[in-house]
């Protein structure tokens, strides 16, 4: 229960960019943000620090109702995409500014004097230590005396991560704090902050719209759309059972595959192939569905093979550890996003000597199938 | 090639704009430093005779030209002063907040601009008599900051402008008061357009010839731009002893923007966030 949103609503103006979302997070709990560009993470996420007020609902930390309260008694560091560093003081000055600010004085305005007693605050014991053993855990302890513009890209994210740890705040709140760094620090990163939130406890709250991020790093997922949450969960709940075609499509690089098909008693038809279900699996009299199938639950023989659906490849892609194999659904019909993709996509591990134009069977795997009413696209359990 | 010739072109460009706007004042150090009788002589001397510096020394002895510089220098301080004081708040607020008439309102600076000290040095007049603000250097400064500020002030916000806001929302969430982020966050960013404009208000009030003219008739309180004119048609003053006055009163503007212009450097904003 450590934050929990009840009913919030954001409008700017007459366009309403949160619907009104309910949710409750953990302690220790990682909660990611992900969606799509412009879904609206980003406001949800600066609600929750003060930077943009609610336009009705609440919002709880720690017990404490916070929605009111300026950002500076939340108790809350903020992590910006940009990084947003003071260029004009070192990263020294950088890191401990939110701690001089919690003692600043109104005198602190008075120019040389305001200087000293920074300066006086920066040099105690107490914070010189906080802030070298910081820096040690960042790997910033060269670089304290510089200013930002001397730091590259994965520095001044450092930075920024340095200014939010040494307040100890009750959450940390990050808003897509990798998507400037290039792949390989990103990975890297993307562990640091895993560690961090192993190590510094408290609630993280973190946008993104890498599904890669948030599976990786997050302990709940919430899936946002044009404001509203369309699955709220675990990355495996999210992985294994997504709530709707939406979130089957959005996670899972290839994403799911929905192929429509239909109920028959015990048995499941796509197209003129008749599947027997398994026990655990819904039933429906004739009711037609989209059966969603991820990749690797895709297996290939021979094409004539019974229970098999036949198919022919158009596209092969080697990633070394796995290649990815495209089919054409032929008179089946498969749903898509927006993409308009309408293939079926199956994942092999190794290096596959299939190419493209040969004809293939497709053995899927249903035990491990979801299955979405065709109209509403809301998973039938 | 083609290059390197458009590039000595250029070269060539600038040395004449910049002979253009120097030889005036090389011709008054020339000037200054030419005897009285070879200035009436028919041919004028083309480089100044080091024997004449004297003249300084004489121009500071029989005209009140330290007094008159003092008072500019009191002006143009005060001006520069006031002006910053009273465009920093504004120019913020007209940058980063959103408030009924703030168009209206940024427009309304340039009233003041469109409409020349001439036509308003009447209405002034009687405004100041009836304040008690004639002669007197208060008044002066009053008036030549109400021509400063609005530049000032657009100025001012055109740089704020460039400040990206998330610096400011990471120092409010850091725990600065809107106050605080204004000193510590945001004019230190933005000193090399402080520093461009301290020399604008600066020269506005070290310059200004028409309210001071017209406001002050205490000798006592007339400033350097006055005192200047007032040679013009004294057939009693030598012509050496004119341009040196001339050039004193260029001299500290001048040493007044080498001081400040060093801090005219761009980049004091790269670094704090990824473009
Ligand atoms: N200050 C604002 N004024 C008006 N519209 C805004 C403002 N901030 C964001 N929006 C709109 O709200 C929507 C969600 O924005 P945002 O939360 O930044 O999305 P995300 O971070 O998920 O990409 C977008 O359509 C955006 O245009
Ligand atoms: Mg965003």
């Amino acid at each position: 229960m450590a934050l929990r949103f009840q009913n919030i609503k954001k409008k700017f103006g007459d366009l309403t960019v949160i619907r009104d979302i309910s949710l409750d997070v953990g302690d220790d709990d990682f909660l990611v943000l992900l969606g799509p560009s412009g879904c609206g993470k980003s406001t949800l996420l600066r609600m929750i620090a003060g930077l943009e007020e609610v336009t009705s609902g609440e919002i709880h930390l720690n017990g404490r109702q916070v929605e009111h309260l300026p950002p500076s008694d939340r108790d809350m560091a903020f992590v910006f995409q940009s990084y947003a560093l003071y260029p004009h003081m070192t990263v020294r000055r950088n890191i401990t500014f939110p701690l001089i600010m919690r003692e600043h004085k109104w005198w602190f305005h008075i120019p040389l004097v305001g200087y000293l007693a920074k300066r006086r605050i920066e040099a105690r014991p107490d914070i010189r230590e906080l802030v070298a053993i910081t820096a040690q855990t960042l790997g910033l302890t060269q670089v304290l005396d510089k200013h930002p513009r001397t730091l590259s890209g994965g520095q001044r994210q450092r930075v920024a991560l340095g200014r939010a740890m040494v307040r100890q705040p009750a959450a940390f709140l990050m808003d897509e704090p990798l998507s400037n760094l290039d792949a390989k620090l990103r990975t890297a990163m993307r562990a640091e902050i895993g560690r961090l939130h192993h190590r510094l406890g408290g609630t993280f709250v973190y946008v993104t719209h890498d599904q890669v991020e948030a599976m990786t790093m997050g302990t709940r997922i919430a899936l946002l759309r044009g404001g509203d949450i369309q699955q709220f969960g675990t990355p495996r709940e999210i992985y294994e059972r997504p709530a709707n075609t939406y979130v089957a499509r959005f996670i899972g690089t290839p994403p799911m595959n929905l192929i429509e098909a239909q109920f028959q008693g015990n048995s499941l038809r796509i197209g003129d192939r008749l599947l027997r279900l398994p026990e655990t699996a819904p039933r429906g009299d004739d009711r037609k569905v989209w059966l969603g199938i991820r990749p690797d639950a895709i297996s290939l023989t021979a094409a004539d093979a019974a229970d098999a659906l036949p198919a022919r490849v158009t596209l092969v892609e080697h990633a070394g550890a796995e290649s990815l194999l495209a089919f054409d659904p032929g008179n089946l019909r498969v749903g898509h996003d927006e993409d308009g993709q309408s293939e079926i996509m199956a994942s092999q591990s190794g290096y596959s000597d299939i190419a493209a134009g040969d004809r293939v069977g497709l053995m899927l795997d249903i035990a491990q199938a979801s299955y979405f009413d065709i109209d509403s696209g809301l998973r039938i359990d | 090639m083609n290059r390197s010739w458009a590039f000595h072109f250029r070269i060539l460009a600038v040395l004449a704009v910049l002979g253009i706007a120097a030889f005036p004042v090389y011709w008054m150090a020339v000037t200054s430093m030419t005897s009285s009788e070879e200035l009436f002589a028919g041919s004028p001397r083309l480089l100044p005779d080091p024997a004449q510096i004297g003249t300084y020394a004489r121009a500071l002895v029989s005209t009140p030209l330290l007094t008159w510089l003092g008072n500019s220098l009191i002006i143009a301080l005060g001006t520069t002063a006031l002006s910053l004081l009273l465009a920093i708040l504004p120019a913020y607020a007209l940058s980063r907040m959103s408030f009924r008439g703030k168009l209206l309102l940024a427009l309304g600076l340039f009233v003041t601009q469109m409409l020349p000290e001439a036509m308003l040095v009447v209405p002034l007049y009687d405004i100041f008599s009836r304040f008690a603000l004639l002669d007197s250097l208060t008044g002066l400064i009053l008036a030549n900051t109400a021509f400063a500020v609005p530049v000032v002030t657009w100025i001012l916000k055109g740089a704020i402008d460039g400040i990206p806001t998330e610096i400011e929302e990471a120092a409010r969430i850091d725990g600065c008061s809107r106050v605080g982020i204004v000193l510590t966050i945001v004019l230190p960013l933005i000193a090399p357009t402080l520093a461009a404009v301290t020399v604008i208000a600066f020269f506005q009030g070290w310059n200004e010839y028409v309210f001071a003219q017209t406001f002050i008739s205490d000798e006592s309180l007339k400033v350097a731009s006055v005192g200047l004119a007032s040679f013009v048609g004294e057939l009693s003053t030598p012509m050496d002893t004119v341009t040196a006055v001339g050039l004193t009163y260029t001299l500290p503007a001048v040493v007044f923007y080498l001081l400040v212009q060093r801090y005219i450097v761009a980049g004091m904003t790269s670094g704090g966030v990824k473009g």
